[in-house]
């Protein structure tokens, strides 16, 4: 063997190995492996065996084209004597293979059908793409009081051992929802209505995100599902009906309002926001972004995430005390939001003083003309640190 | 040194330059016409050179008993034609730019085909061998283009007949003429032996038939059905008052682009209006409608008389202080009907004065309220 073979050899045995010991992180939110519902559970359910039975044919493949290679190599012996067909043979090799496929042909359709039902919804989220973050609304409903329509985004929150069905669309461009500890994935195409069924054994937080290329920041689409006890999602739905807090005057959060008003309500809403006039504050993204949408931020601090998902709203050891709380203590940690000391200031600072250089958005005004100066995202506002500081103060008390 | 083809590739050259100069300082920009008088400029250019190259193909100077014996250049029509193109052109620059396209073509096809002939001509002293060499080489490009610019004019005659007749007259032409084109079509296939100048003038008589009918199709102009259902503009319904609209396709609601996916199902039964959401189990009478992206509802009448479903919208002010509801609707449709309406609601719920309801005019006391988050 040569140098330079032997260099090869160990390069593909050195990453063969890295791949392999990878499959054994413990730590892997996104993993395909780890099913925590009942949908994730069918998928591997039938993703094991098939993969066992499509690993040993690969093995026996493998092995056997490795001893023909060695052992009929070419070692200047004549050329041996050439047949052709070998029926009872190729019958065989034929009949064989689609006796396998038949069989998880069958218990594959047998899943996918099972994916595909929708009659046995129990609870309804309506999940709207658009570059580059998912917007949740929760349509009315009694059983869970939601007695008024609930909108949110960033991080879909659920109740524990419900059947919900997410009804995906997109406002722009061809998205995909995909959860991997709870289910598969499904495309949120424009104009279009996709179903996908989600349900969570445990309280805990799923990590996703964005698996169809949707552009400059579909890096940076993220998604995570929330799943609650139902008396915790009940608490959580209780305090997502209430309209926004009002700082006291005098205060600097009262201040940040004013920002607020200014310059963030063009695009974002908040409910409950009044103008100096005592009117409602009426958010405009339909004039001012591409997708015609912007999150709503009533209640920013009851989410961990901003952006997309792609930021925590909490620092890193008040996030791992949610992340890490058992089930029992879950939702209770989760329902507390971001307090003033857990939040990271540092991220939400970076991103209120220039947005498109932590995310890109296509945010040059002088490159708008495709979308007749409408921005794909959060532009840079030009806040002065004054301004931030305000903000920031207002936006810590939208809980 | 320079032959007569060469001088004529280098004068063409130099007039597209010079054109191209003086286009670019008029209009001041470097655009599709300067890149198309370049492109001339480019290949006259490479068309000299090639011309020079080769001698404009003549036989050998010195040839005299070819010269001797070289018939005739016979007369050609294209300069006429070409001439007929350039007053085309300035006819086309005042009327109608088909005229100018058309002129531009005429002025083409003489360039190439007066080159060509007058390249073939004098190619040997041989007439039959100069006309195959300008056969081999206008023919790949003369018989494709001949062929479909008569199958064009085939196709838009036969259209101006079928759009002319009334719907039964034009089911019975197309069923006549379709069949006898399979006839025909057959007895050729048949008779293999039959004479060229039979096959000829059947083909010819056949097209010459339709060309006729064409023509007198769109002298008499489109059947009046076609015209009023035009003026009417039943694909834009914005009338959602009484039905005014008496040619309105019925069935356009049953393409699955719009039935694709809707969001709900709003439904006429009993004198009340209810719906049901997409995934949801039921009735309700609120639905959710994603803020600015376009939803599709289906509206199914279930009662026995006709009616269409209306969307209130918000506002919007016409004039200063005067505001008007934006209203979209279905058509009405009859009773056991559906209809499909697409829409965009852009703003959202919160804050509006009124919510946005889908009502049955004549329905008293019934909505479904769209709730845009």
């Amino acid at each position: 063997m040569t140098k330079s073979m032997r260099k090869l050899v160990a390069s593909a045995a050195g990453l063969g190995t890295a791949a392999f010991l990878a499959g054994c992180a413990k730590d892997a939110p996104q993993d395909t492996w780890q099913p925590k519902g009942s949908n994730a559970q069918k998928i591997d359910d039938l993703q094991k065996p098939v993969f066992a039975i499509a690993g040993v044919i690969g093995l026996i493949v493998i092995a056997v084209v490795t001893y023909v290679i060695f052992r009929y190599r070419d070692r200047g012996q004549p050329i041996p004597e050439q047949t052709h067909g070998k029926p009872a043979l190729e019958i065989g090799m034929t009949i064989l293979p689609a006796l396998i496929l038949t069989g998880v042909g069958v218990f594959t359709f047998r899943t996918v059908f099972d994916l595909a039902k929708t009659s046995d919804t129990e609870m309804i989220i309506n999940v709207t793409g658009q570059q580059w973050w998912w917007e949740y609304d929760y349509p009315v409903q009694e059983e869970f009081g939601i007695t008024e329509p609930i909108i949110s985004s960033g991080q879909l929150v659920m109740p524990v051992g419900t059947k919900v069905l997410l009804r995906e669309t997109s406002r722009d461009v061809i998205h995909s929802y995909w959860i991997p500890a709870l289910n598969g994935k499904r495309d949120a195409v424009p104009g279009r209505v996709h179903t996908l069924r989600l349900d969570a054994d445990k309280p805990g937080i799923y990590a996703g995100q964005c698996t169809e290329f949707c552009g400059l920041s579909h890096a940076n689409m993220r998604m995570e599902a929330v799943a609650l006890s139902k008396e915790d999602f009940a608490a959580w739905v209780q305090n997502q009906l209430k309209p926004a807090a009002t700082p006291a005057d005098g205060t600097l959060a009262k201040e940040g309002e004013a920002v607020f008003l200014n310059q963030c309500v063009r695009c974002h809403q908040v409910n409950g926001l009044l103008k100096a006039d005592g009117t409602p504050a009426i958010a405009a993204p339909d004039e001012n972004v591409y997708s015609g949408a912007a999150p709503n931020l009533t209640h920013l601090m009851s989410r961990n995430t901003f952006a997309g998902a792609t930021w925590d709203l909490l620092k890193k050891e008040c996030r791992d005390n949610v992340w890490k709380a058992t089930p029992e203590e879950f939702g209770k940690k989760y329902l507390a939001g971001v307090s003033e000391d857990c939040l990271n200031q540092i991220d939400l600072r970076r991103w209120l003083r220039n947005a498109p250089e932590m995310k890109p958005m296509y945010a040059d005004p002088t490159k708008l003309e495709p979308t007749n100066g409408l921005y794909r995202g959060m532009p840079n506002l030009g806040l002065t640190e004054d301004d931030i500081d305000k903000l920031v103060a207002y936006l810590v008390t939208l809980k | 040194m320079f032959t007569p083809g060469s001088k004529y590739f280098l004068g063409l050259a130099g007039f597209s330059t010079a054109f191209m100069i003086a286009y670019i300082v008029v209009v001041d920009q470097w655009d599709g016409g300067a890149t198309a008088l370049a492109a001339i400029a480019c290949a006259a250019g490479l068309l000299a050179g090639l011309s020079l190259f080769n001698r404009d193909g003549e036989v050998k100077v010195g040839d005299t008993s070819a010269a001797a014996n070289a018939a005739p250049l016979g007369a050609s029509l294209w300069p006429l034609i070409a001439t007929v193109g350039v007053v085309l052109l300035a006819v086309g620059l005042i009327t109608h730019e088909i005229v100018f396209l058309l002129g531009l073509v005429a002025i083409a096809a003489s360039f190439i085909e007066w080159v060509v002939q007058s390249w073939s001509e004098s190619a040997s002293s041989d007439t039959a061998f100069n006309n195959e060499a300008r056969g081999r080489l206008l023919h790949p490009l003369e018989f494709p283009v001949l062929a479909a610019v008569g199958l064009g004019i085939i196709i838009v005659s036969f259209s101006r007949i079928m759009l002319a007749v009334s719907r039964d007259v034009g089911a019975i032409t197309f069923i006549v003429v379709s069949s006898a084109v399979l006839f025909v079509g057959s007895v050729f296939a048949l008779k293999p032996n039959m004479k060229k100048t039979l096959v000829a003038g059947i083909c010819t008589i056949g097209a010459v038939g339709i060309i006729a009918g064409g023509i007198a199709g769109a002298s008499n102009g489109k059947r009046d059905e076609l015209v009023e259902a035009k003026e009417e503009g039943h694909y834009s319904h914005k009338e959602c008052g009484p039905e005014k609209n008496k040619y309105f396709d019925k069935n356009a609601e049953k393409t699955v682009s719009m039935r694709s996916n809707p969001i709900a199902t709003i439904e006429l039964v009993d004198g009340k209006l209810q719906a049901r959401e997409l995934g949801v189990e039921g009735y309700t009478q609120t639905i959710t409608v994603p803020r600015a992206n376009s939803s599709t509802v289906i509206f199914r009448n279930k009662s026995n008389e006709e009616h269409r479903l209306v969307l209130y919208m918000g506002t919007e002010q016409v004039q200063e202080g005067v505001t008007e509801d934006i209203l979209t609707c279905t058509q009405m449709i009859g009773p056991d009907s559906e209809q499909a309406l697409t829409f965009k609601l852009n703003k959202s719920s919160y804050g509006q004065e009124k919510p946005f309801a889908f009502t049955v005019p004549g329905l008293e006391g019934q909505s479904i309220e769209a709730y845009v988050p």
